[in-house]
């Protein structure tokens, strides 16, 4: 054996390796301050090990990554270990760090060794680059936004910003080749990098000796590194290896969920290490934000270089050092302070202040496209009277005249406007007496003074006024808003619980008569959003997922009936044929309602007369025209005129959705058979003549229905009340909801999954899964709870527990039972949800069961046996040490 | 005699090696040259513009008027080697029957994703706190432009979109 040493070690040289690692005095002899550097060359060497490790089992794709470290993570015996190793023990490295030049710093340590700190600050720098390029590796949510940021900030650094954002992504955006520079960054640039540094910072102290005590009288005294000082630096690294095991065990890394950039629930922030820059970088705004980009980290690091160059100050003793030791007080002070607020802030997740509210209020009034009032009405008269079915403004309307841009009507008087809408023919003599656009003489007089104003408005080049935004005036608008209310009233669930005029459930309390008396509409709004504010003990599920006209529709609705005991006729009258005939005339009348909405607001009375009122330029609408026409004809007259007449001016209302012909051709039909002399304008809808008139419900129902399966239900939306019904679906259909989702495999964030939960999902499953939400119409009578879930559903093994529930989420079911109110959507089939974000639901809905989405299916040892043995081999082995020494010492 | 020689002999030797000194100083610095620019060249890569396809986001009829709804809708992507359906989002905000605007989802300040605030009517980005008006119009916050619309069309009530993205954290609206 010895001879096998020495013919090694004369060919080799081992021994001077040696002694030049371990053959040093340390003045004034061996300290535990000098600790911290070989903990963080221990921890570097375990990062080596750990990320080797993770190499095996690691795809560095931006499909796999996710999902390749949740597999080492559950599925490989003692993965958890690697890789919550590899996670904590990348933020103790650059904590150990910071807290090693710390030390450096109060001992004076740079003035004797100013190379030594120098190559330190790279080290520093370099351990921050593998926290950044190491972080998006995963590929989940964290690490995404970490990378996406991170390199945009870069971006921002004036001249060479594009350029460093181009390497570093290898493109302009975050895609797979970002994904694939972070790997090699991280494994095959800055590993290296490290790993030459540390050999270059040991070498430059070996050369230039340690620092020692400032005490000069100490520093006489000195010890050797081997066995003194190893001996100290063996103790500390083991209390940090036994923390990072600890750390592992206890605190394992959360799931944060596979990358997905269009979950805006997910409120990014950076890991610990740069909330500082993170923090910094939000005083920088505007034109300012390329300065803080860029000299924000560069005055970080300026600062530690500078600190030996300017710091000519021969002592060393911090004691002595008052102004140098404020600097650091200061500097760490800053970046503890930074971090803290960075980690405090918020995502900006909660409401505005009152005050910042109003403010933005008026902001946004400001911004609002200005219209004066008259124009404003003009444009509804615009609207209101056809003159779009022939004109184009703004780019949107049909092509028989000419369209009526700013420069059109440029340099036209409002006199010759207002000839041109009475009286066509006289500015275009050379058309004959028929220009073709009709004469409005019957228009009144404040009308065309409005419609010239919004004219004038058009011509003048102001902005284009959201059409749907200026409000109507108090009437017009409330009996729809309050109709509207009435159906989300309806088809929200709300009747499960609560009483209108003596009909729906007994949960709550009746909200017809005297119940909302003397409340505000605020009140109410609140109410509906949370119903806790009021009645912390509420049972009352949270609509806040629903959107501020829904509410405001059903706030309308709830004031119109304080005070009465009995329903309104005109209100009320139809929620009582809904609830017995849901299929029935009403529904139809709704239709007729809307279609008669979209004959004005699409223009057709520009040209068609209905009821002796409206343009001549096509045939009138009601009486005879239409009377042997089935719905088919009139649908494709709408869609495509040329079809049936191919010589038509008629524009194609192509652009229209199905329901909205439908709804037109529904109005039209009803129309047919009427008198052409009929009283001024009646309401079809309302009329009794109209509604026995509208005899094709059945047809209609047909044409309907598929077309309502086959619109995905939005998210956000609710499942639409009544429709679909519990027919069967078709048997490919069926087999297909046998299949699960592609979220079935991604382990999701159950955190993330509790916000998502809150918007899409508590308004039916209620808070926390809790609450039994009433389903008028279904067999069970109520929306299935959640927590604790149908046993069916539930298994304690986490991934058949999400294939159960995955086939629910992804392709929705439909309540057992004659009407079921409320259904469950496809969310997945509907892309309402994204695969992602189902997981992560799936993990919340999971966690609620006590069940962890995350469970190690095979750990090789369970986390905390493992931690207790590892414990225990190490207390044993410093007692048998400890009894050793005591015996030597007694002989 | 010898001495002298040696001498000689030394300088000729001395030069000689000098010469060779030079000649590896320059060769090696061309080999680092020859390999290194265009190694250096192959990690500063641009990915040329994308081509523009229309991606078909889905039926808007029954949008609420100026509320705006994040859609989200499927498309090929091609992701250097990758290529696959994704999905993305957008913020579609109905004005009437025919007028529409599409937001692309994605501060324009570093790219965060930023939602829409029904309580205070605005978008606001929760990275760094950007806050735009329904319009787009930043009000708030450090994003240097207002939100970047997206080319849209809609045929027979289904809105189209071409997908692209824009540099974020500059002033100008520049695709990439």
């Amino acid at each position: 054996m010895n001879r096998l040493v020495k013919w090694f070690t004369d060919r080799w040289p081992f021994y001077q390796l040696r002694d030049l690692l371990l053959k040093e005095d340390i003045p004034g002899g061996s300290s535990f301050a000098y600790t911290i550097g070989s903990s963080i060359l221990m921890i570097f060497a375990l990062q080596v090990a750990s990320g080797i490790l993770q190499l095996f089992y690691y795809v560095p794709t931006t499909d796999h990554a996710y999902n390749s470290v949740s597999y080492l993570r559950t599925q490989v015996p003692f993965g958890w270990l690697v890789h919550n190793m590899h996670y904590w023990g990348a933020s103790a490295m650059v904590f150990l760090v910071a807290l090693h030049m710390v030390r450096v710093y109060t001992w004076g340590a740079y003035k004797k060794t100013p190379l030594t700190w120098f190559i330190g600050i790279a080290l520093l720098l370099t351990t921050m680059a593998l926290s950044f390029t190491g972080a998006p590796l995963i590929w989940d949510q964290k690490g995404y936004y970490a990378g996406e940021v991170g390199t945009s900030i870069a971006g921002e650094v004036p001249i060479i910003g594009n350029l460093l954002e181009i390497i570093m992504r290898g493109g302009q955006t975050m895609t797979q080749l970002t994904l694939s520079r972070f790997f090699a960054f991280h494994v095959g640039v800055f590993v290296p990098i490290l790993a030459l540094l540390i050999g270059m910072h040991i070498a430059s102290f070996r050369t230039s000796g340690v620092a020692g005590p400032w005490d000069r009288e100490k520093q006489k005294k000195t010890g050797p590194f081997w066995p003194d000082q190893a001996f100290k630096d063996l103790t500390v690294a083991t209390v940090v290896l036994l923390a990072l095991i600890a750390l592992s065990v206890y605190f394992p890394v959360p799931y944060a969920g596979m990358a997905d950039t269009i979950n805006t629930t997910y409120v990014p922030k950076p890991e610990w290490n740069f909330l500082f820059i993170y923090q910094a970088l939000k005083y920088f705004k505007g034109p300012l934000e390329p300065v803080g980009a860029a000299g924000v980290p560069a005055v970080f690091v300026l600062l530690l270089i500078i600190v030996p160059l300017i710091d000519r100050n021969p002592k060393r003793n911090p004691f002595h050092r008052p102004f140098a030791m404020a600097c650091l007080v200061l500097y760490a002070g800053l970046i503890v302070t930074l971090s803290i607020i960075g980690y405090l802030s918020p995502g900006l997740a909660q409401p505005a202040t009152g005050k910042k509210k109003e403010a933005k209020k008026t902001e946004e009034k400001k911004a609002a496209p200005r219209m004066s009032p008259e124009a404003k009405r003009g444009e509804k008269v615009f609207q209101k009277s056809g003159c779009r079915g022939c004109h184009k403004v703004h780019g949107k309307g049909g092509s028989v005249g000419p369209e009526l841009t700013a420069e059109a009507l440029k340099g036209k008087s409002r006199k010759w406007l207002m000839d041109q809408i009475t009286s066509s023919s006289s500015h275009f003599p050379s058309m004959g007496p028929n220009t073709g656009m009709t004469e409005f003489t019957s228009m009144g007089k404040k009308d065309l003074h409005d419609l010239v104003s919004y004219l004038m408005s058009i011509a003048e080049g102001e902005a284009p006024a959201p059409e749907a935004s200026p409000a109507p005036s108090e009437a017009g608008r409330k009996s729809p808003g309050i109709k509207k209310g009435e159906q989300i009233f309806q088809s929200k669930g709300c009747t499960g619980c609560h009483k209108v005029f003596g009909k729906g459930g007994s949960v709550g309390p009746e909200l017809s008569g005297g119940t909302l008396k003397g409340k505000s509409r605020q009140w109410i709004e609140d109410q509906i959003r949370n119903p806790k504010s009021h009645f912390p003990n509420s049972v009352m599920p949270s609509f806040s997922g629903m959107s501020k006209e829904d509410i405001d529709d059903l706030v309308s609705y709830l004031m119109s009936m304080v005070g009465r005991s009995s329903p309104d006729p005109a209100a009320a009258a139809s929620s009582e044929q809904d609830s017995k005939d849901p299929a029935g005339s009403d529904q139809d009348a709704s239709h007729i309602k809307k279609g008669k909405e979209l004959f004005q607001s699409q223009g057709c009375s520009g040209c068609h007369k209905i009821n002796g009122k409206g343009g001549t330029v096509d045939p009138e609408l009601s009486g005879d025209t239409l009377k042997d026409r089935n719905r088919k004809w009139i649908e494709d007259q709408i869609r495509n005129p040329k079809s049936h007449f191919p010589n038509s001016i008629m524009p194609s209302f192509s652009g229209l959705s199905k329901e909205d012909v439908n709804s037109l051709a529904s109005y039209l039909k009803s129309l047919s058979g009427q008198s052409p002399s009929g009283s001024a304008a009646p309401s079809p809808a309302g009329s009794p003549q109209a509604r026995k008139k509208q005899q094709a419900p059945a047809k209609q129902a047909e044409t309907e229905k598929p077309e309502k399966s086959a619109q995905p239900p939005k998210a956000g939306e609710q499942p639409p009340s009544s429709a679909g019904g519990p027919s069967g679906p078709p048997p490919e259909q069926k087999a297909l909801k046998e299949q699960v989702g592609k979220s079935a495999f991604i382990i999701g964030s159950a955190e993330n999954g509790a916000s998502l939960y809150k918007e899409e999902c508590v308004s039916c499953h209620g808070p926390d899964g809790k609450d039994n939400v009433p389903n008028p119409g279904s067999k069970d009578g109520k929306v299935p709870p959640l927590n604790p879930i149908d046993r069916e559903l539930y298994s304690p093994d986490p991934k058949v527990f999400v294939e159960h529930i995955d086939k629910i989420i992804q392709h929705g079911s439909t309540p057992e039972g004659p009407h079921p109110a409320l259904h469950m959507p496809a969310w997945g089939d509907s892309r309402s949800l994204t695969q992602q974000e189902i997981a992560n639901l799936e993990a919340y809905i999971l966690q609620l069961n006590g069940v962890d989405r995350g469970k190690i299916v095979q750990p090789g040892l369970e986390p905390q046996t493992f931690f207790f043995i590892v414990l225990g081999l190490f207390v044993v082995a410093a007692l048998l040490a400890g009894g050793a020494w005591a015996r030597r010492r007694k002989e | 005699m010898d001495e002298v020689s040696n001498k000689d002999q030394d300088e000729k030797t001395v030069s000689r090696r000098n010469f060779f000194k030079v000649v590896i100083g320059v060769f090696a610095f061309l080999n680092g040259v020859v390999l290194g620019v265009p190694y250096i060249r192959a990690i500063i890569t641009k990915a040329p513009l994308k081509k523009l396809h229309w991606s078909k986001v889905g039926d808007v009829t029954s949008l609420a008027a100026m509320q705006p709804k994040d859609m989200a809708f499927q498309m090929r992507s091609s992701d250097a080697f990758l290529h696959q359906e994704v999905t993305r989002s957008v913020w579609v905000i109905r004005h009437s029957e025919s007028d529409y605007t599409v937001f692309s989802p994605i501060c324009p300040h570093l790219g965060c994703h930023y939602k829409w605030d029904a309580q205070t009517n605005h978008f606001e980005c929760p990275c760094h706190g950007s806050v735009f008006t329904i319009n787009g119009k930043v009000i708030g916050g450090p994003a240097p432009r207002p939100l970047d619309t997206l080319p849209h069309k809609i045929e027979n009530g289904v809105l189209y979109v071409e997908w692209e993205r824009f540099k974020v954290g500059i002033s100008k609206k520049v695709r990439v």
